[in-house]
């Protein structure tokens, strides 16, 4: 009783040669099949694709959030008026065995809201004015690496009193740049890669070749001087950045043309506040004129649309947040205003624990704060200070963009569910025309669980083919997903679904996460298994005396 | 009896259709002999192919016993009668049933696939493709074995329902009227090819309602109205 069939004694046979080979034969010769795989196909294809751009917006936005402020904040949310003793506040911090040591620079700032005008071309606009300290700030955050300005000229933008650059002829009739402004060129030309050379925006339309826009020299000035040539001319007025949609407007490319000279006057009106928050009768709006240093773009339109940037301490006088001590003519009683902040922005060293950082900054404050109630007129602007982390002051920029790409994520995957079922319908189809196969292969030996296990495998294989080619199709789409939209704003402009100004960045985020590939191409096979099982489970069912019966 | 390989006692068998209980076995008792050639005989309703079934152990009866090898093929779990009829039975059926999709040397192959494992084809799948090959040969099939079922005549369907029922080399061939759905020459050559394999050794045993088919058998075994009979029905 050595048959050559018995030689390997098994009480279940899952793992049997046939199931694999009838569900690769039905697979392959199952028409029908390709439905269930064309629709895995396409599923697996969406939610990549959907849940990429997704992902890749929320890490844009997540990064420029973090580009904008640095690690943690230190700010009274509650109020314009801003709080007190920040820089005191910043001291201790750095003197500070436990926090100090983990801190790269911290610095002050000042937000206000205020109205820009361009006396030139008489045209205003509203405006965010930020007081920075450059110097400190460039550290800080990304903020340096949006200059226009200084990515051509390295070296040349600054926030203190100026003049305005203007080129001129030389005697060949050549137009040139100030000799500082140009060498500042050169050691940026010097620097630059061939693509970042081909890249510079040359306005070829300005005589000087060089990126962006200088005024000539007057002639007058030209007369008047003993050197006549390019030079710093004007009056000396402190320097502006203007955020880069406030100065600019942007071509259907993404390319910005620019309308305001370099040196170019800018008028700044704004509304000092009082320590408690009431507009100063006395003198009213205030106004001051700027010089058009730079323009910068963090990438998020709202803020680039709005922002402008001053010296910190120049706005601080402005708006009377500075520190003053008079005497009140009534009482005769000195009478001390300390200086106020709206923001201290903090940069942790890298490898630093943000988190553990920040509680010892806000225990930190509290132990400051508490003694100084006393000196301050309104108390209140201490009390209601926050140390937030970058990610926490952003929450609800940040949370809305996660809150989206799941619900987006979460609507496409129970549109996938369609293709269950459709994998449902078609295996429950072939099941129905292959009863009596099944009976068959039943009556050769096969048990009621392998017959199922071969609908179950012909599931997983639809998963993996069909997985597979949507894997594909969703990793090219999203690759090329901004030449897609490129092509569809081709056939017709109205097709642009991607308008930058709407979705604050560009382009279209399109890298694909390898884990998240896989993931999904992991579900879509569990998934197919799962449309397969009512058919496998009818399949097992089947009596094989009842199949068998008839032709 | 002590040589019988396999063995029915009392096999009772009804089914239900409609309201009606239908009792196809009244209480059947059969042995098969080793190497023996048995034939059942019975008129269409007989319960001949249902008997059939059950001593193939394809069909549970209701009541009875069907003892193969001195083990009650209905007391053991599922899966080792699932092996039973992988390995020790092999049936061939009167409409062939042979899977469409699948050629002549890959139906013949699959109750090997059946029983044996993924990883296991790869060490014995040449030798039972050998065997299988030559099995087809011997039937006369050898130039047909890459054709598909419907590309086959009846007769050669046969062959290969013949070939896939043998090459597990199973000890009982259970073959239900083998020649009932092909011509008369046909039949006869189906039905020598069964003679030659039991000269070899083979047992079998093969249900019929045609006295000319069941004369090729060593023995005929009448069946009416559900019970074995000496007369002929």
């Amino acid at each position: 009783m050595s048959p050559a069939g018995n030689s390997q004694p098994r009480s279940e046979l899952i793992d049997s040669m046939y199931k694999f080979f009838l569900c690769l034969r039905y697979l392959r010769k199952r028409r029908i099949a390709f439905f269930a795989v064309a629709a895995v196909c396409l599923c697996v294809a969406m939610v990549l694709i959907v849940f990429s751009v997704m992902d890749g917006f929320l890490r844009m936005v997540r990064d420029r959030s973090r580009g904008m402020l640095g690690d943690l904040v230190v700010e009274n949310q509650s109020s314009l008026q801003g709080f007190y003793f920040y820089q005191e506040f910043i001291d201790e911090l750095k003197a500070d065995p436990q926090i100090g040591p983990h801190i790269q620079e911290a610095t002050p700032v000042i937000y206000t809201y205020g109205v820009v005008r361009y006396p030139d071309s008489q045209i205003t606009k509203p405006a965010q004015v930020s007081g920075i300290r450059l110097d400190e700030y460039r550290k800080v955050n990304d903020f340096e690496k949006g200059l226009f300005y200084e990515k051509y000229y390295p070296g040349t933008t600054t926030l203190a009193p100026q003049r305005i650059p203007g080129c001129a002829p030389t005697a060949e009739g050549v137009y040139v740049l100030p000799p500082d402004i140009e060498a500042a060129w050169q050691k940026w030309w010097a620097s630059a890669t061939p693509q970042e050379r081909a890249k510079a925006p040359i306005d070829k339309r300005w005589p000087y070749n060089r990126v962006g826009q200088y005024w000539p020299v007057p002639l007058e000035e030209l007369a008047a001087s003993d050197r006549p040539g390019p030079m710093w001319y004007g009056s000396e007025l402190p320097g502006i950045i203007l955020g880069t949609d406030m100065c600019a407007t942007r071509d259907e490319k993404g390319n910005y043309e620019r309308y305001h000279c370099r040196g170019e006057e800018v008028q700044v009106t704004l509304v000092p506040i009082t320590e408690s928050g009431q507009l100063r009768d006395a003198t009213g709006p205030v106004r001051d004129i700027f010089r058009f240093a730079d323009d910068c773009r963090t990438g998020v339109y709202d803020i680039d649309s709005m922002a402008a940037y001053v010296d910190f301490d120049r706005l601080q006088k402005l708006l009377n947040m500075n520190y003053r001590e008079w005497t009140d003519e009534d009482t005769g009683q000195k009478v001390v205003n300390h200086a106020r902040a709206s923001q201290v922005q903090i940069k942790l060293k890298p490898g630093a624990d943000v988190l553990a950082v920040r509680n010892a900054i806000r225990a930190r404050w509290d132990a400051f704060s508490g003694p100084r109630l006393a000196l301050v007129k309104n108390p209140n602007l201490m009390v209601g200070v926050r140390v937030l982390t970058w990610e926490e002051k952003q929450r609800t920029f940040i949370e809305a963009v996660e809150k989206e790409k799941y619900l987006v994520t979460i609507l496409f995957g129970i549109i996938s569910f369609v293709a269950v079922l459709l994998i449902g319908c078609v295996f429950y189809m072939i099941v129905q025309q292959k009863t009596r196969d099944i009976g068959i292969i039943k009556s050769v030996g096969a048990t009621s669980l392998g017959v199922a296990g071969i609908f179950i495998s012909y599931g997983a294989a639809v998963g993996v083919v069909g997985g597979a080619v949507g894997t594909v199709i969703g990793v090219l789409f999203v690759h090329y997903i901004n030449e897609v939209q490129d092509l569809l704003k081709w056939i017709s402009p109205k097709a642009e679904v991607w308008n930058p100004q709407v979705y604050i960045f560009e382009r279209i985020p399109n890298e694909v996460n390898p884990w998240h590939a896989a993931f999904i191409y992991m579900v879509a096979i569990v998934v197919s298994m799962l449309g397969s099982l009512i058919a496998a489970n009818k399949a097992a069912r089947v009596w094989p005396v009842e199949a068998l019966r008839y032709e | 009896m002590s040589d019988a390989i396999l063995h029915a006692v009392n096999v009772r068998k009804s089914y239900i259709l409609g309201k009606v209980v239908l009792k196809v076995l009244k209480g059947v008792s059969l042995a098969v002999q080793r190497g023996e050639f048995l034939a059942i005989m019975g008129s269409s309703g007989s319960g001949k192919s249902t008997l059939l079934h059950i001593l193939g152990a394809l069909d549970l009866p209701d009541e009875g016993t069907v003892v193969f090898e001195n083990q009650d093929v209905f007391k053991v779990p599922n899966a080792r009668r699932d092996r039973l009829r992988n390995v020790h039975f092999g049936f061939v059926f009167q409409f062939y049933h042979l899977l469409p999709e699948l050629n002549v040397l890959e139906n013949t192959l699959l109750p090997g696939m059946v029983g044996t494992s993924f990883l296991g084809w790869f060490s014995e799948g040449r030798r039972r493709r050998r065997y299988a090959a030559e099995l087809l040969d011997r039937l006369g099939l050898g130039e047909r074995i890459r054709h598909r079922p419907n590309e086959l005549s009846g007769g050669e369907r046969q062959r290969v329902a013949i070939a896939r029922a043998l090459v597990n080399r199973p000890q009982v061939l259970l073959a239900d009227e083998p020649t009932g759905n092909l011509d008369a020459a046909t039949g006869k050559e189906i039905l020598g090819v069964l003679k030659t394999l039991n000269q070899e050794g083979q047992t079998i045993v093969m249900v019929t309602h045609d006295p000319v088919v069941a004369a090729a058998a060593h023995r005929i075994v009448h069946l009416a109205d559900g019970r074995v009979t000496n007369r002929k029905a």
